[in-house]
């Protein structure tokens, strides 16, 4: 049972890890990360506004970039361009509401943070709660008292009859 | 008219604070003359019905008849508009909608003060602290909002309605949405007053539970309703865009369904009272929260129509109030949210020794512990989206400006704990209470496991590679999860019709037929899973998602996926309301004839504001979904914007299985039938330890 648990959480780690971005994907990808700043309140790639003053401009910056950037390694390259570095020239070209998504550093990255430590957080506290049910005597019903033991033949009859 | 409107207000008001006060004095006096007092705040409450219900009439007639007279109508209809959405100016802006809201909670309170009969010291105390939450929101009409405002000069015609709100869903989705939100009064308003009193047992449980359910139902159809309503209107291919108050809604439906679950552990075992207790106050202030956000402007949305400054009111403020002598000194008041914290705090913490559990967890593996972890992944789910929701205002505070937290970020975090929910989906109902061995959940999930493994594999073979890319490695698990959930769904109903069948004497489906009869509640909810695996596997085929645009001429080709366009007519129309441009387009679907689809913009006279009417083909497989963008302002043709949208019929589908699968747990178990084989159990035994019997254990 633990191996196999072992093996799924690998499993799903490789499949979490995995796929590598084309320029195409990674042009779709960040441009459904960036807001069009006309005031549609679409996406950049979704914006639908006729005549749209700002999301012909943004595209074509948004192609400029991932044009001079190569792979989302900002580290092989000087000038390449990684993902967030692409997002950043957005921020700071149209401003921080540009992007949807928050940064990955700074403040902006408590955004990503709290989430887990929300669910963290929960499940050390029910991990205490259960230990602590665990631990206490149930309280018998009084009810009960006067029905075991003659009651516990009848309902593991029950039991084996109706299982399911 | 519009004077009738507001004195019976000021009437609900003064009926309402009377139920309120006298309610309490009432409730205190546990004598005859209390037992008086709480009948005359009862009726009372009644009567407030009858005096809001005079006011929503008033404002729905001043619509009908152009009484633009009246402020709220000046702004929010004009002659021109067709009468079903006349009626909807009536939750079309911030004050009638907050009219709307108290009408409905009088509503609601009308209903539970008739069938005070059902335990008449609970009902009387529930009704105090309804009439408490309606006096707040019957002062927010009557003095700070108001409907009946007036103009100084009428007006020859009015400012119309908001063209996004002109389409039938609209008549219906904010209804349901407020139907669910107030609807969530009654529960809190019976957990609140159970606390008070003390209440032994957990009858206020039993007698709220289908109003809870039914609350969730409305919630669950207005949720969708928006849902739909931006997919037809919005014109952007999608549904759910995670703005900020689609995830108020969201929130309050989130922890309401942790609710219906864990509310489960109170009944059969006598557990999770604080738990249960507090999720249905959290639930009612997430509902009065979602109407905060919605109302107040303080998060950007497209709900922008319905914005105000009576946040404070919601949310109490505080801030500095400068002196003349070189210094300020500090205020703060709280709002309605503090106040309702603050009540259940108190009462809490006064009697808190009422809620001990009655019985202790036994093992890990158990029904128990896989409530536990839904409640768990449910209320994380809900934190993510509050936190994500208010990340902007936490932003704006510490750094100076608002980011955007969009749809990205949702998808990244929300994706993951919404597929570990569906999974809890499938492996909960597995699990006996109390305790379950390892060997009979072996023998449970060797065939649901199998099936999905099988799945697994063979979904690369039909072009859903986890490799790809991210969406497609979710669409993936998704596809595989929801197999190994459906799996143990038909399992429970087959195992349980198997063991019916042989008593009974019938084939499988008849018996599985008086399976779910015996025990509505508990299939009703498989339904419900299966209803929500089908939304899920809907939501997974956006990976797939193609979508083209393109300046076309008539006879213009566009070609998206297996479809292609052909630009066969465009034309142009005008009416009292709007100007319309439309194009009929043929579609060939590899090279064979399919239909003829007709997008269509209109530009509202009033208001100058463009609106598309969607033009979609749905089929189980895909939508083509195709909008008229406009046109080219250099060449004059039109410009079409084609999408194919994998399985999102599935979504809607979904729906209606959860609203059927609702109906189906709404609806009271038959009697429980004869069989060969009778076991002289008594019956409270059976029913207080929660035996898991063929259709009788939950």
């Amino acid at each position: 049972m633990k191996r196999a648990s072992q093996i799924v959480l690998l499993a799903l780690s490789i499949g979490l890890l995995m796929g590598s971005d084309s320029q195409a994907v990674r042009y779709e990808k960040l441009g459904s990360k960036i807001m069009c700043t006309c005031s549609c309140g679409q996406m950049l790639l979704k914006c639908n506004h006729v005549g749209c003053p700002n999301s012909s401009k943004m595209i074509a910056q948004l192609h400029d970039q991932l044009g001079n950037g190569r792979s989302g390694d900002a580290g092989n390259a000087g000038n390449a361009k990684s993902d967030e570095d692409v997002l950043n020239f957005f921020r700071t070209e149209w401003g921080v509401t540009a992007v949807v998504e928050p940064s990955q550093h700074g403040f902006e990255l408590l955004a990503w943070i709290l989430p887990f430590v929300g669910l963290i957080a929960g499940t050390i506290l029910l991990m205490i709660v259960v230990a602590k049910w665990k631990r206490r005597p149930a309280q018998v019903n009084p009810a009960d008292a006067v029905l075991d033991p003659h009651m516990d033949a009848l309902r593991a009859r029950a039991r084996r009859e109706t299982e399911i | 008219m519009p004077l009738l409107g507001d004195f019976c207000l000021l009437f609900a008001l003064a009926l309402s604070l009377y139920s309120f006060v006298v309610g309490i004095i009432g409730v205190v006096r546990k004598d005859r003359v209390g037992y008086m007092l709480a009948e005359t705040a009862r009726r009372a409450g009644i009567a407030s019905f009858v005096a809001v219900t005079g006011a929503a009439l008033a404002l729905v007639w001043a619509a009908l008849n152009n009484d633009f007279s009246v402020a709220y109508i000046l702004h929010h209809s004009n002659r021109a508009l067709p009468t079903p959405y006349k009626l909807a100016a009536l939750w079309s802006g911030q004050e009638g909608s907050l009219l709307f809201w108290a009408w409905l909670l009088s509503g609601y309170g009308f209903v539970l003060r008739l069938r005070h009969k059902v335990d008449q010291r609970l009902v009387a105390t529930t009704s105090m602290i309804l009439a408490g939450v309606q006096i707040f929101f019957l002062i927010l009409v009557t003095f700070v909002a108001r409907p009946f405002g007036m103009m100084d000069s009428v007006a020859a015609d009015g400012k119309g309605l908001n063209p996004l709100l002109q389409y039938a869903e609209m008549v219906i989705h904010p209804p349901m949405l407020y139907l669910g939100y107030v609807g969530f009064s009654v529960p809190f308003a019976f957990a609140l007053a159970a606390l008070i009193m003390k209440y032994p047992g957990e009858k206020w449980i039993h007698i709220t539970r289908r109003w809870t359910m039914v609350t969730w139902l409305f919630l669950t159809c207005g949720i969708f309703l928006g849902a739909h309503w931006a997919y037809a209107v919005l014109g952007w291919g999608g549904y759910w865009g995670w703005d900020p108050v689609e995830n108020a809604s969201l929130l309050p439906w989130l922890t309401g369904t942790a609710f219906l679950h864990s509310v489960m552990m109170q009944e059969k075992r006598g557990m999770m009272k604080v738990w249960n207790v507090w999720l249905i106050f959290t639930t009612f202030m997430l509902s009065i929260f979602g109407t905060l956000l919605t109302r107040s402007g303080i998060v950007q949305s497209v709900h922008a129509f319905a914005q105000s400054g009576i946040g404070q009111w919601f949310a109490g403020d505080f801030g500095w109030i400068a002196t003349p002598w070189h210094f300020s000194i500090p205020y703060v008041y709280p709002g309605f949210l503090e106040i309702i914290f603050a009540v259940c705090l108190w009462f809490y913490l006064k009697n808190r020794s009422h809620l001990q559990s009655e019985n202790k967890l036994e093992s890990l593996v158990s029904r128990e512990s896989s409530f536990l972890f839904n409640n768990l992944v449910l209320l994380a789910a809900c934190f993510a989206v509050l936190c994500g929701t208010l990340f902007p205002i936490l932003s704006d505070w510490v750094r100076g400006y608002k980011i955007t937290v969009g749809a990205p970020f949702f998808n990244k975090v929300m994706i993951p704990i919404g597929l570990f929910l569906v999974f809890l989906t499938g492996v909960g109902p597995l699990l006996a209470w109390r305790n379950t061995s390892i060997g009979s959940l072996r023998k449970n999930f060797a065939i649901p496991a199998g099936l999905a493994l099988i799945m697994a594999i063979a979904l690369p073979f039909v072009g859903v590679s986890p490799k790809a890319d991210m969406a497609h490695f979710y669409s993936w698990l998704t596809f595989v999860v929801s197999t190994l959930v459906i799996a143990t769904i038909a399992s429970e109903f087959i195992r349980g019709g198997r063991v019916l069948q042989g008593k009974l004497q019938t084939n499988i489906f008849g018996a599985m037929y008086h399976l779910t009869r015996r025990n509505m509640r508990r299939y009703g909810g498989y339904v419900v899973h299966f209803g929500v695996v089908l939304v899920v596997v809907g939501v997974a085929g956006q990976a797939f998602n193609l979508e083209k645009e393109q300046e076309m001429g008539l006879g213009d080709k566009l070609a998206v996926g297996h479809y292609v366009l052909i630009g066969q007519e465009y034309s142009q129309d005008d009416n009292a309301n709007y100007e319309s441009e439309s194009a009929l387009l043929d579609v060939y679907k590899d090279g064979k004839y399919l239909t003829r689809l007709d997008p269509e913009t209109r530009i509202f006279k009033v208001s100058r504001q463009p609106n598309h009417i969607v033009a979609n083909y749905s089929t189980l497989r895909e939508d083509l979904y195709v909008i008229y963008e406009g046109n080219n302002p250099d060449t004059g043709h039109p410009i079409i914007k084609a999408f194919v949208n994998p399985l999102v019929a599935w979504v809607w589908i979904g729906v209606v299985v959860i609203i059927f699968g609702t109906g189906l747990a709404l609806v009271p178990n038959a009697q429980q039938m004869r069989s060969p084989v009778q076991v002289a159990v008594p019956v409270p035994s059976l029913e207080t330890k929660g035996m898991t019997t063929a259709g009788a254990g939950e």
